[in-house]
C-alpha cells in the first residue's frame, strides 16, 4: 500500500507541476506584501492602512504629506494655502486647485467638489463618525465668486497643525456620485439635518457599498481599481490618460510609474520571505529584523535583492503610572530608566535597525532635537543611588522599603504590562526584570491581550506599561499622550500639571521654527526630568525589494515606500 | 422508537441547544470585551491633533449607537443604581441587544460587519468556499489513510511499534511547526522548491475553481499534507487502540474457528466494532469541517474561516464572530446527532432516547 | 511478547525518571537572557544546545520545561480525561430517562434558587445569609412537597443532552472569548491556567466515553448488575468503567501533547505561564520568530515526543494486563 501511495503522489504531483503556469503579470508591475485586507475602501470611512495607502492612489487630496520637505505640499491644490486669521479663534485658509486637474470625464475638477466632499462628510445616517471628528473643525466653505478653482475652508483653531489638516482628505467627484447636484443648495452645516435630499443622498450613497466597490467612486487619483479579492490579493491599475501627466514638469507627488500595482495579502512571516525570494513579491516593507539580517547575509539572496531602511517616527515607550504611589515621585522614575538596557534590546530584538533617542522626537529631526540631553544608559549603580535619593532603603534581604505618604511601608514591587504575543515588548519586559532583580527589585510581567490591556490603561490600572507611539515629523501636538485632558484616555502616565499643559498648548500653537525649537527644547528637558515615560529606541522601516525594481524610494512615514516613484523598467536597462 | 419521530425529537432538542449555546456566546462576548472595538477606534483617531476631548465623546457616543451597544445588554441586569448602596435587579423591557439581536436573527439576518461594512453571510460564503474544498478534501483523505493504515498494521504487527513511534512523533509537533516545516522544506528555492508558497494560483480568478482544478489543488498540497498530518496520527493512535482491544473478544475466535482468513476477520469483524468508540473522534471532522484552519490559513495565505473567526474575535467584530460561531456550533450539533445515528447503526444493540 | 514490552516499560519509565529528576534538578531561579548571544547555533562551548531568541540556554529551558510539563500539563491532563471521562461516560449510562427526581425537590430547587434571586440585592453584604437562607428555604418546601402525591411523582432528568450540550458549547466558544471570560473573574494565576485547560480539553474525553459507555450498557452483564438491583453509581463504577477506561489510556499520552500547545497558545493571549517561566510549548512557539533555528523546534519537539511515546508505552503495558483479566473472566 506505501509504495502504491507513494506512486499516486509522485504522478499526481508531477500532473500538477504539468498543469500549472507562472503567473502571468503585465510587464512593470510591482507586487507588494500585505500582512492584512484593507477591510473597508470607503474614502471617508477607511480605517487600516493598507486601506489609506490605496486612497491615496485612487483619490487625491489638496495636500499631502512630505517627508523630504518636513511638511504637507500641495497636491490637488495648486500652493500651499494662505491663510487669513479671524478673531482669535477662526481663520479662513483659501486654496486654488490646479488647473489641469480633472476628473475622468475630462471635466475640471472644481471647488464645487471640495464642498461636495465635506457635505459628504457631515451627511446625516452615513457612518462617517470618525471623519466628521477629525475635520469637525473645518465650519463651511466659501465659494470665491470669481475664480471656480478658488474657495477658502472657514475653520475653527489657528495653528498649522489646522491649516495642514484641512487638505488632508480624499476629494470625491460630484458628477459621478450626486449627477442632479442635489446637495448643492444645502449648506455644510445643515448636513446633519434628517432633510429630505440629505435622507435621500444617504440612501443612494450607502447603496452604492463603496467600501466594498471603491471602483464605483472614480477619483482623481492616478490609478484604478482592476480587482480585489479580499483576503488574497487587490490590484490597481495606472489610468492611460490621467491629468497629473500634463502638469508641465511634474513634481514627486505627481509621479505613477508602475503600470499596475498589485498587493499580495500574506499574514505571515515566513511564507512572505519565501514569496519575496521566489519572486512572487517584489517588494516586502516592514520585514521582521531577524529576516532582513538572514537575507542580508545569504550571497545568493544579496545578487536578488535590495536591503533598504528608512529611520521612522515610530519608537517604542515604557509608561510609568505616576498614580501609583511608588511611582509618585520622579527620582524613582529616573531611577526604573537606569535599568533598561537600550543598546542591548536595539542589537536583540531589532538587530540593530533602530536608535536610541532622548525623549519623544526623533534624532534624525535635527532643528528640533534636544541634544544637550545625555542618551538612555544602562547603569544599575546610579539607579541604586537615585532610590537612595528616592528615599528607599535597601533592607538585609535585598529587597526596598519606604514610608509612604500614607505613614505605611511600602516595598518597591512593580509590574510591568504590555501587549502580549508581541517578542520585542517581551524581550524588554524580560530584560528589565533581569535588569531589576540584580539590585531587588521584583517585577511581575503582565502580558495582557489588547482589549484588556486598552482598558486597564484607560482605568490607570497598570505600573509600568510598553507600547509603541508614532509620530509625524511635522506635528508637535502631545496633547493626546501627556496633557492632564487626556489622562484616563491616551495619557497612560497620567502626567500632566498646570504648567506641562501651558507648554504642550504653546507648541502645539506655535508656528515660528525657530520658537518651536526653543519650546519643543524646553518640552524634551521638562519629559526627561520628570520622566512619566522615556523613549527606550525610534525603529527603522526594513524594506526588502527586489533588483528588479531600480531605486526603490524609502520614508519614515507609513507605509514606508514610496510606490508611485518605483521605476520597475528603467532597472531593465 | 420510529427513526423519524427520534430524529425529529432530536432536530428538536438540537434548536434548543443551538439557541442556548449562541446567546451564552453573545452574552460572554459583549459582557467581557465590553466596548473594546469603539475604544480601540478611537485610541487611533485620537492622536490626530484636530480633534478635541469633546469631539471624542460625542464621537464615541455616536458609534455607540450606530452598533447598538448604547442599549442594556438584557432584558434584565443586576447593578448598582446611583446613589444606592446595594445592588438590585433591573428591568430593561424589549429595548435591549439581546432581544434586538435574537430578533434579526430569527428573520434570518446576521447583521453587518463592523469592520468592513458587508453583510456577515456574505462574508461566511465568502470564506466558506476557500475554507470547505480544502478541509473536505483533508478529511476524506485523512480518514481513508486511517482506516487503510489500522487495518495494514493489524497484519504487519511487526512494523506496529515503529509506525506508532513516528505517529506519536508527529503528534508532538503543534500544528504550525508542521506546516512551517513543510513550507521550509518543499517551498523553498533553498532546498526543494517543489510546490508554491502561497496562495492559490489563478490572480484574476474571483472563485477557487476559475483557474482550473489542476492550478488548484497544485497549490492545495501543502495545506493538505499539514492538515492530514495533524488529524491522522490521533485517529490510527486511537483507532489502533481500539482495535487491539477487540482482538480478545469472544467473536473474533468465532470468525476463525468458521474459517475467514485474517484478513477478512480484521476488515470485515474487527474494524466495525472497533469503529464504535472512534466514531465521536470522526464526528468531530465535520464541525471542523467549517471552522476551518487557522493556523493553516494564516500560513499559506487561504481567505478562509478559520482566519475570519480569530479575526473577528480579536477585534470584537461581534457580528461576523457570533455568526461564524452559529454555524459552527450548528454543524457541531448536527454531528453529535450523526454520531448517535451512526452508533445505533453500527451495533444495533445500542438504544437512545431521544 | 512480554520481555519486549517489560523493554520498552523500562526504557519508558527510565525517560520519565530522568524527566523527574531534570525537573528536580532545574535551578529555581530562571535565567536571564542574554541580549548578545540570541538565537546561538548548538554545539557552542557555553550553549550545548544552543540559545533561544533572547538569548536563554536551551538545555537549561528543557529542565525548566520539564517541571512546567510535570506540574501543569501533566495534572491538567489527568484531570481533563478523568472529569470527561466520567462525565462521559455518566451521560451514556443514564441518558435522558434513567435518573430522576421527585417533582417535590424539583419544585424546591427552583423555588430556592429564584429566592436566591430575589434576596442577592437585600442580602448583597451578608453571603452568607443567603446561602443559609436559599438552601433552608429548599430543604423545608422540599420536605413539605414531598408529602403530597404531585410531589412524589418522577421527573427525569436529561442528563445526555445536558452534558452534550455543555460540551458543544465549550468547543464552540472562541478560546479568546473564554480567555476574556476568565480574565474577567480573576487576575492570571498558575490554578486558572490549569482551570482553563481542563475546561476547554475535557470535551474529547467526554465524547470518546460517551460512545464507549453506550456500547457497554446493552451488555449482558450490566443488565444483570441492574436486575439485581445495585444502585447505578455503583454499576458505574464497579462495572462500566473498568471497561471503558483502556481507550481513555490511549487518549491521555494524546492530550500531553495538545495541552502542551495549547498552553502555549493561551500565553500568546496572556493568562498562559509567566514569560519568564520556561516551558517546550513556548520553545516550540519560538522558532515561528526564527524559523530557521532548527534546535528550537528539534530539542523540545523530542522532550514532548519521548514523554508522550513513554506514557503510552506504559499505558500499553498496562492495557495489555487490562485486557488479560477480562479474558480470564469470561
Amino acid at each position: 500500500m506505501k509504495r502504491i501511495l507513494v506512486g499516486l503522489f509522485l504522478l499526481l504531483w508531477s500532473g500538477l507541476v504539468g498543469c500549472s503556469t507562472t503567473v502571468s503579470s503585465v510587464p512593470n508591475t510591482v507586487h507588494v506584501r500585505w500582512a492584512r485586507d484593507p477591510e473597508n475602501l470607503d474614502p471617508l470611512i477607511a480605517k487600516t492602512s493598507g486601506a489609506l495607502e490605496v486612497l491615496n492612489l485612487l483619490h487625491c487630496s489638496l495636500l499631502q504629506a512630505s517627508e523630504a520637505k518636513g511638511d504637507f505640499i500641495p497636491w490637488l491644490a495648486q500652493e500651499f494655502p494662505q491663510v487669513t486669521l479671524i478673531s482669535d479663534s477662526l481663520m479662513k485658509v483659501t486654496y486654488q486647485l490646479r488647473p489641469e486637474a480633472t476628473w475622468d470625464n475630462g471635466k475640471p475638477i472644481l471647488a464645487s467638489d471640495v464642498a461636495f466632499t465635506l457635505k459628504v462628510m457631515h451627511c446625516a445616517g452615513l457612518p462617517t463618525e470618525l471623519a466628521q471628528a477629525r475635520f469637525g473643525f473645518v465650519r463651511d466653505i466659501e465659494p470665491d465668486p470669481h475664480d471656480p478653482r478658488r474657495f477658502s475652508l472657514l475653520c475653527r483653531g489657528q495653528s498649522i497643525d489646522f491649516v495642514r489638516s484641512s487638505g488632508d482628505f480624499s476629494i470625491l467627484p460630484e458628477y459621478a456620485l450626486d449627477p442632479n447636484a442635489t446637495l448643492r443648495a444645502i449648506p455644510v452645516a445643515d448636513m446633519g439635518k434628517p432633510l429630505p435630499q440629505v435622507q435621500a443622498f444617504a440612501r443612494r450613497y450607502l447603496a452604492g457599498e463603496f467600501s466594498r466597490h471603491p471602483e464605483r467612486v472614480p477619483g482623481s487619483g492616478p490609478y484604478q481599481l482592476e480587482n480585489w479579492q479580499p483576503g488574497r490579493q487587490l490590484t490597481l491599475t495606472r489610468k492611460t490618460a490621467w491629468w497629473g501627466d500634463q502638469v508641465p514638469s511634474a513634481p514627486p507627488q505627481l509621479w505613477a510609474y508602475p503600470r499596475q500595482i498589485n498587493y499580495q495579502i500574506i499574514p505571515e512571516a515566513a511564507t512572505a520571505v519565501l514569496a519575496l525570494r521566489r519572486g512572487d513579491i517584489d517588494l516586502y516593507p516592514l520585514i521582521p529584523a531577524n529576516e532582513f539580517a538572514r537575507l542580508q547575509q545569504s550571497p545568493s539572496d544579496r545578487e536578488q535583492l535590495q536591503f533598504l531602511t528608512a529611520d521612522s517616527y515610530e519608537c517604542l515607550t515604557a509608561n510609568f503610572n505616576m498614580r501609583s504611589s511608588l511611582l509618585k515621585d520622579r527620582l524613582t522614575r529616573q531611577a526604573l530608566t537606569y535599568l533598561f538596557n537600550v543598546p542591548a534590546l536595539i542589537k536583540a530584538s531589532q538587530l540593530g535597525h533602530a536608535y536610541p533617542s532622548v525623549g519623544l522626537i526623533s534624532p534624525s529631526v535635527k532643528q528640533y532635537y534636544n541634544d544637550s540631553l545625555p542618551l538612555p544608559a544602562y547603569s544599575p549603580d546610579r539607579a541604586i543611588a537615585l532610590l537612595q535619593q528616592a528615599g528607599w532603603k535597601q533592607q538585609p534581604d535585598r529587597s526596598w522599603t519606604r514610608t509612604a505618604a500614607t505613614g505605611r511601608p511600602e516595598q518597591l514591587r512593580l509590574s510591568i504590562s504590555y501587549r502580549a504575543g508581541e517578542p520585542s515588548f517581551e524581550t524588554t519586559a524580560l530584560q528589565f526584570q533581569a535588569a531589576a532583580a540584580t539590585i531587588g527589585i521584583p517585577i511581575e510581567l503582565r502580558p495582557t491581550e489588547a482589549s484588556l490591556l486598552s482598558r486597564q490603561v484607560q482605568q490607570g490600572n497598570m505600573q509600568i506599561l510598553l507600547r509603541n507611539m508614532s509620530g509625524q515629523p511635522f506635528a508637535y501636538d502631545f496633547t493626546p499622550i501627556l496633557h492632564s485632558q487626556s489622562t484616563g484616555i491616551y495619557n497612560a502616565s497620567g502626567f500632566g500639571s498646570p504648567s506641562s499643559d501651558r507648554l504642550i498648548e504653546a507648541i502645539a500653537q506655535e508656528d515660528s521654527p525657530a520658537k518651536k525649537a526653543r519650546l519643543l527644547r524646553k518640552f524634551q528637558q521638562l519629559i526627561y526630568e520628570e520622566r512619566p515615560l522615556t523613549v527606550l529606541y525610534f525603529l527603522q522601516y526594513r524594506i526588502a525589494a527586489a533588483r528588479r525594481l531600480g531605486k526603490v524610494p524609502v520614508s519614515g512615514l507609513m507605509p514606508g515606500y514610496v510606490v508611485t516613484s518605483i521605476r520597475p523598467d528603467s532597472a531593465a536597462n | 422508537m420510529q427513526l423519524s419521530r427520534y430524529l425529529l425529537l432530536r432536530l428538536g432538542k438540537t434548536t434548543v441547544a443551538a439557541w442556548a449555546i449562541i446567546s451564552c456566546i453573545f452574552l460572554l462576548s459583549r459582557l467581557t470585551s465590553g466596548d473594546a472595538l469603539i475604544r480601540s477606534v478611537l485610541d487611533e483617531a485620537f492622536t490626530q491633533p484636530t480633534i478635541t476631548a469633546t469631539e471624542r465623546a460625542q464621537t464615541e457616543a455616536l458609534l455607540r449607537h450606530r452598533f447598538g451597544l448604547d442599549m442594556p445588554l438584557f432584558y434584565v441586569s443586576f447593578s448598582t443604581p446611583a446613589g444606592a448602596t446595594s445592588p438590585t435587579w433591573m428591568w430593561h423591557g424589549t429595548t435591549n441587544q439581546y432581544h434586538r439581536w435574537l430578533n434579526s436573527l430569527l428573520h434570518g439576518n446576521l447583521g453587518h460587519s463592523y469592520r468592513e461594512d458587508t453583510a456577515v453571510t456574505e462574508l461566511l460564503r465568502r470564506a466558506m468556499q476557500y475554507t470547505l474544498p480544502l478541509t473536505m478534501l483533508a478529511a476524506l483523505l485523512g480518514v481513508a489513510l486511517t482506516f487503510e493504515l489500522c487495518i495494514w498494521l493489524e497484519y504487519h504487527p511487526a512494523w506496529r511499534s515503529a509506525m506508532l513511534s513516528i505517529l506519536y512523533a508527529v503528534q508532538a509537533m503543534p500544528l504550525f511547526v508542521i506546516a512551517l516545516v513543510l513550507l521550509l522544506l518543499l517551498a523553498n528555492p533553498d532546498v526543494l522548491a517543489w510546490f508554491p508558497a502561497y496562495g492559490l494560483g489563478s490572480l484574476g480568478a474571483m472563485s477557487p475553481w476559475e483557474g482550473g482544478l489542476g492550478q488548484y489543488l497544485y497549490h492545495m498540497v501543502l495545506p493538505l499534507i499539514s492538515l492530514i498530518l495533524v488529524s491522522v496520527p490521533g485517529l490510527v493512535i486511537q483507532l489502533s487502540a481500539s482495535m487491539q482491544l477487540e482482538l480478545h473478544a469472544g467473536y473474533v475466535a468465532t470468525a476463525r474457528a468458521k474459517g475467514a482468513t485474517p484478513r477478512a476477520v480484521v476488515r470485515h469483524h474487527i474494524f466495525r466494532n472497533a469503529l464504535l468508540p472512534v466514531l465521536p473522534l470522526l464526528a468531530e471532522l465535520l464541525p471542523n469541517l467549517v471552522a476551518g484552519s487557522v493556523v493553516v490559513e494564516m500560513i499559506f495565505a487561504l481567505p478562509g474561516m478559520g482566519r475570519l473567526l480569530a479575526e473577528a474575535a480579536s477585534t470584537q467584530d461581534y457580528p461576523v464572530l457570533l455568526g461564524a460561531v452559529l454555524l459552527v456550533s450548528l454543524a457541531r450539533l448536527f454531528s453529535q446527532l450523526l454520531a448517535d445515528v451512526l452508533y445505533q447503526w453500527v451495533d444495533p444493540r445500542i438504544r437512545l432516547s431521544a | 511478547m512480554k520481555w519486549k514490552l517489560r523493554r520498552i516499560s523500562l526504557l519508558a519509565l527510565g525517560w520519565l525518571l530522568l524527566l523527574l529528576l531534570g525537573a528536580a534538578g532545574a535551578s529555581t531561579t530562571t535565567p536571564p537572557p542574554d541580549l548578545l548571544n540570541t538565537t546561538v547555533a548548538p554545539f557552542h562551548p557555553d550553549h550545548w544546545l544552543g540559545t533561544d531568541t533572547v538569548g536563554r540556554d536551551v538545555w537549561a529551558s528543557l529542565l525548566a520545561g520539564a517541571r512546567s510539563t510535570l506540574l501543569i500539563s501533566l495534572p491538567a491532563a489527568l484531570l481533563a480525561n478523568l472529569v470527561g471521562g466520567l462525565l462521559g461516560a455518566l451521560a451514556g449510562f443514564f441518558g435522558n430517562t434513567r435518573l430522576r427526581i421527585t417533582y417535590g425537590w424539583f419544585g424546591a430547587t427552583v423555588i430556592s434558587v429564584l429566592a436566591a434571586g430575589v434576596l442577592l440585592g437585600p442580602l448583597w453584604n451578608s453571603p452568607y445569609m443567603l446561602l443559609v437562607g436559599a438552601i433552608g428555604l429548599g430543604a423545608v418546601t422540599g420536605w413539605l412537597l414531598s408529602r403530597s402525591n404531585w410531589g412524589r411523582r418522577l421527573l427525569p432528568i436529561p442528563l445526555d443532552d445536558v452534558i452534550q450540550a455543555l460540551v458543544a458549547l465549550l468547543d464552540s466558544v472562541p478560546l479568546l472569548v473564554l480567555v476574556l471570560t476568565v480574565a474577567a473573574i480573576q487576575q492570571p494565576s498558575l490554578l486558572g491556567l490549569i482551570v482553563l485547560l481542563i475546561c476547554t480539553c475535557w470535551t474529547t474525553a467526554a465524547r470518546l466515553l460517551r460512545a464507549a459507555t453506550l456500547r457497554t450498557v446493552p451488555l449482558p452483564f450490566i443488565m444483570a448488575a441492574e436486575a439485581a438491583g445495585l444502585p447505578p453509581l455503583r454499576i458505574v463504577w464497579k462495572h462500566i468503567w473498568p471497561v471503558v477506561w483502556p481507550v481513555l489510556l490511549a487518549r491521555m499520552p494524546l492530550s500531553i501533547a495538545l495541552i502542551i500547545g495549547l498552553e502555549t497558545t493561551l500565553s500568546f493571549l496572556g493568562v498562559g505561564l509567566p514569560p519568564e517561566v520556561a516551558s517546550w510549548g513556548r520553545l516550540l512557539a519560538s522558532s515561528r520568530l526564527a524559523p530557521t533555528a532548527w534546535w528550537l523546534i528539534v530539542c523540545p519537539g523530542m522532550a514532548i515526543f519521548l514523554t508522550i511515546w513513554s506514557l503510552q508505552a506504559l499505558t500499553k503495558a498496562k492495557t495489555f494486563n487490562v485486557t488479560t483479566e477480562i479474558d480470564v473472566t469470561k
